[in-house]
């Protein structure tokens, strides 16, 4: 029950989480910029709204954003916040990375189904990136289990943080970068379809789907914040994570300032980075040196 | 009359492997000794049991068998059906037989059958050149088999498969490493293991459909049988470069099968390569016990090895859906090229929500049984992680990094699968007839597979505990299966289930308007959409030192130089064996072009080639 109540609390503060970054960004960039509030006010607006979808397309477009929320969701449960957590003691870290490829591989096909060469792109371009995401979100997250902890979430907690939990948070925050769709790897606040992944996946969603998947998006960022939080130093305690993760959500948007998008073939090499970032950790820590 | 022939007689088939595959299960370790022919030689007995190893490959062999007959009910050529019976029965034997004699005589009539079956459509262009590198890769394989067995035979003085692993302790260490590597090659090639996978792709996809459904199913499967009969008892037990040898391999043969399925636009190839992924995710399985059996974590060993069978169950079943799917998908549409398929949903109505939980499946995502024993693979090489010294965690940190990256490959890849075949609209130049399938049997027959895909996957353990017990007795180890793998699936589908059910709610509630697609105002076309080969370039960029793509554009000019009427594209992958192969041929042609000098075809000279080998070996001889 008690784990019910933490999903709620997530979902509840992720569109929070998003317009404050969209606030802090814009003010960054000496813009006003939106109130932090505004997600509330887009979703509202989007539940009202009719949903439109193309001509002609199988069920799959139709359920994909409930998939997608509901994938979001599950992940929101599994943190380990609150102490009784059955679904994060069931759920290892492996099982997560499938858990986000079942959400991935509903939108892309939806994306396919709509006919439209923007969504397919996009499609094209989500798989790609994921698939070579994949390898440096598992290493990243396999510290734990390598002292021998097992691989749940909650192995991650009570960590030791030397080189190689550096070397892992490190990882851990390039995959972030290219999982919430930050600007090294794209930009959220563009308008040219030929340049947009998560965005164009979506292109043809509207009202209350859209407001689904725009929801489960902000889950799975604040999902992803909390991850790396546990990464960082703070033991078991609460509210140093909370500290960390008010971090993350400015290191995110002052690196959204301060770097240009990649030309999207040099993504793979940012990619590649974390990967062997992840790597060298896993090493360390087997070896026992520095970790 | 034949189709129905052919149909009994698999079903019998299927019927018979079921009944091997109860009494195996039945038996508390050991062997029940079926029988023995004593030959005119004893070297030739022919000895049959039933071994509790034997019975996940009898069970697959009997629901493949099954489901393939029901789907030949409707489909295929009438003469498949009998022939791929007669494939099934060879297969049997190979599982059962007990003697040398016998499990070669039943691997060479599996090895001919199955060439039978590949060269069915043999006025096809490239299907008999297909048939012959198949047979070559066979017979070579076979032969390395054949020369490991005899080996083991001589060294035990008996060539009855107890009487060898009896002996298997007493084994000298270079014996049993020649015998590894030989069984490593047959083994491995009859598998498709990289890199001696190069004849899998070619023979499977112009086989017909039916017949590609039980080669990937059920004959990989088969061969790694025997790789696991000679690693765990004929040559048992081994050291522990074997085990990281095959995770090695294993890994390979997963990122490499994976990569090139993504660059592929035939339909059955594709299928063909995933196949040889999904051995390779097995062989890490294997590899990962062999390697804990040697460094003494019997747990472990057993685990892994769970993984290993549970994932050749679960790919015998969706790569079989798979493939029946693309043969109904053949008879329907004519072609299995990605190019011009497109739009079956509307059409396929019971094969295409099928197709998808095959994908689904094959992709390892949750419920489905692919990702219940990709997940305890996962497991098992975390597990190993620290255990058995430096060069095996290096080995294994590159597995699990490969396992991921195979895993979002594939999921790559059945989205452009499933896309591309079953969504949008069709790419066809000109329309056909489109006629709404009914529910027949070959509907019925891929249905079957899907529901057990669903049912092995929401509860792994139907599968894992009569697996761990036929491990159990196999290694006479206990294996320690995840305590949270029984709630895993669950738990993870169940939100999702709930959001798309949710979605059905709202729509049926406040109803969902269907517009035309937004194409920025330009009209819809089929030639819009997002092609294979598009969904596949960028990872054919990325991966191009693998994959070394060569592309050729073509233009038609119009009026003008900036106004082409038509650009062609093609792009086309080399293969990186096919390279290696290549030059090693013209190097071995250069070489006997070289040494053809010698050949003058002067009879002085090679009257003095006589005096002068006379002269040299009378010189030796003294």
């Amino acid at each position: 029950m008690i784990v019910a109540l933490q999903v709620l609390v997530i979902a509840a503060l992720a569109p929070l989480v998003q317009g404050t970054m969209k606030r802090l960004r814009a003010n960054l960039q000496g813009r006003p910029g939106p109130s932090p509030f505004q997600p509330y006010r887009d979703l509202a607006k989007l539940l009202n709204k009719e949903a439109l979808l193309p001509q002609g397309v199988s069920p799959i477009p139709l359920v994909a954003p409930g998939i997608a929320l509901g994938v979001a969701l599950t992940f929101a449960a599994l943190l380990p916040i609150v102490t009784p957590n059955l679904a994060g003691r069931v759920v290892d870290v492996v099982a997560l990375a499938f858990l986000l490829g079942l959400g991935r591989f509903v939108l892309a096909l939806a994306a396919l189904d709509t006919r439209s060469a923007f969504a397919g792109m996009a499609a094209s371009r989500e798989m790609t990136f994921s698939s070579l995401v994949e390898p440096a979100l598992l290493l990243a997250l396999l510290g734990g289990a390598v002292l021998g902890k097992g691989t749940q979430l909650s192995s991650l907690l009570d960590a030791p943080f030397g080189l190689a939990g550096m070397l892992a948070f490190a990882a851990f925050f390039l995959v972030i970068l290219a999982e919430t769709a930050r600007v090294p790897v794209e930009d959220q606040e563009t308008h040219y379809e030929l340049t947009m992944i998560h965005e164009g996946l979506t292109l043809e969603y509207s009202g209350w789907q859209l407001a689904m998947l725009q929801s489960a998006a902000d889950i799975r960022q604040l999902c992803f914040f909390v991850v790396a939080a546990m990464l960082l130093p703070g033991g078991t305690a609460i509210w140093p994570h909370l500290a960390w993760i008010l971090g993350l959500m400015g290191a995110v948007t002052l690196v959204e300032t301060l770097f240009a998008k990649l030309r999207l073939f040099e993504v793979p090499q940012l990619l590649t980075i974390a990967f062997v970032l992840a790597t060298t950790s896993i090493v360390l820590r087997v070896l026992g040196v520095l970790a | 009359m034949l189709r129905l022939t052919g149909v009994v007689a698999m079903c019998l088939v299927a019927v018979l492997a079921a009944a091997v595959a109860v009494v195996g299960f039945r038996t508390h370790g050991g062997e029940i000794s079926a029988g023995t022919l004593q030959g005119v030689v004893p070297a030739l007995a022919l000895t049959w049991a039933v071994t509790p190893l034997s019975t996940p490959f009898c069970a697959l062999l009997a629901i493949l068998a099954t489901a393939v007959a029901i789907w030949c009910v409707r489909r295929g050529a009438p003469g498949d059906a009998l022939l791929i019976a007669a494939f099934s029965a060879a297969m049997l034997l190979v599982l059962v037989a007990r003697s040398v004699a016998l499990f070669f005589l039943a691997w060479e009539a599996m090895s001919l059958i199955s060439a039978f079956l590949v060269v069915t459509n043999h006025e096809r262009r490239g299907v008999r050149r297909a048939t012959f590198v198949y047979l070559v890769v066979a017979q070579t394989g076979a032969f390395c088999v054949l020369v490991a067995l005899a080996l083991l035979a001589f060294a035990a003085g008996d060539t009855s498969f107890a009487a060898i692993g009896a002996h298997a302790a007493r084994l000298s260490s270079g014996l049993r490493d020649t015998v590894f590597v030989l069984a490593l090659v047959g083994f491995g090639s009859k598998a498709g293991l990289m890199p001696l996978h190069f004849w899998l792709p070619r023979a499977h996809p112009v086989a017909p459909a039916s017949a590609s459904a039980m080669l990937s199913g059920v004959m990989l499967k088969v061969a790694l049988f025997g790789l696991l009969v000679v690693t765990f008892e004929l040559a048992a037990p081994g050291p522990s470069w074997w085990g990281i040898a095959l995770v090695a391999i294993g890994a390979v043969s997963a990122v490499g099968g994976v990569l090139y399925a993504l660059v592929d636009h035939d339909l059955k190839r594709l299928l063909a390569y995933h196949s040889v992924e999904n051995v390779g995710i097995i062989a890490i399985g294997i590899g990962v016990a062999l390697l804990a059996r040697s460094a003494g974590i019997p747990s472990l060993a057993g685990l892994a090895l769970i993984a290993a069978l549970f994932h050749t169950v679960n790919h015998g079943i969706f790569k079989a859906l798979l493939f029946l799917g693309a043969g109904t998908v053949a008879e329907v549409d004519g072609t299995v090229d990605l190019e011009r398929l497109g739009g079956l949903w509307g059409e396929l109505v019971w094969t295409a929500p099928f197709f998808l939980i095959g994908c689904a499946a094959i992709t390892g995502l949750p419920p489905f049984n692919g990702f219940a024993s990709e997940w305890l693979t996962f497991q098992s090489l975390i597990g190993g992680l620290s255990g058995g010294g430096l060069a095996a965690t290096f080995v294994f940190i590159a597995a699990i990094a490969g396992l991921a990256l195979t895993g979002g490959l594939a999921a790559a890849c059945f989205v452009k699968v499933f896309g591309v075949v079953f969504l949008g609209r069709s790419r066809r130049p000109s329309p056909r007839l489109v006629m709404r399938e009914r529910f027949d049997a070959s509907a019925l027959g891929v249905g079957l597979l899907a529901g057990l895909c669903i049912a092995l996957g929401v509860f792994p353990m139907f599968a894992v505990v009569p697996l761990a017990r036929v491990v159990m007795e196999t290694l006479v180890v206990t294996a320690l299966v995840p305590p949270s793998l029984p709630m895993l699936p669950a738990t993870l589908a169940a939100l999702p289930l709930a959001g798309a059910l949710v979605c059905v709610v709202m729509a049926a509630r406040r109803g969902v308007r269907h517009v035309p697609t937004w194409t920025c105002g330009s009209p819809v076309t089929a030639a819009a959409q997002y092609t294979a080969t598009a969904f596949s370039k960028p990872l054919r960029t990325i991966f191009a030192f693998v994959l070394m793509p060569e592309q050729r554009r073509r233009y038609e000019m119009g009026s003008s130089h900036w106004f082409p009427k038509r650009i062609l594209y093609r792009t086309e992958s080399r293969y990186l064996v096919d390279e290696v192969a290549r030059r090693l041929a013209s190097a071995v042609l250069r070489f006997a072009r070289r040494s053809r000098l010698v050949q003058s075809g002067s009879l002085r000279l090679y009257v003095a080639y006589s005096v002068g080998t006379l002269i040299v070996a009378i010189a030796l001889a003294r």
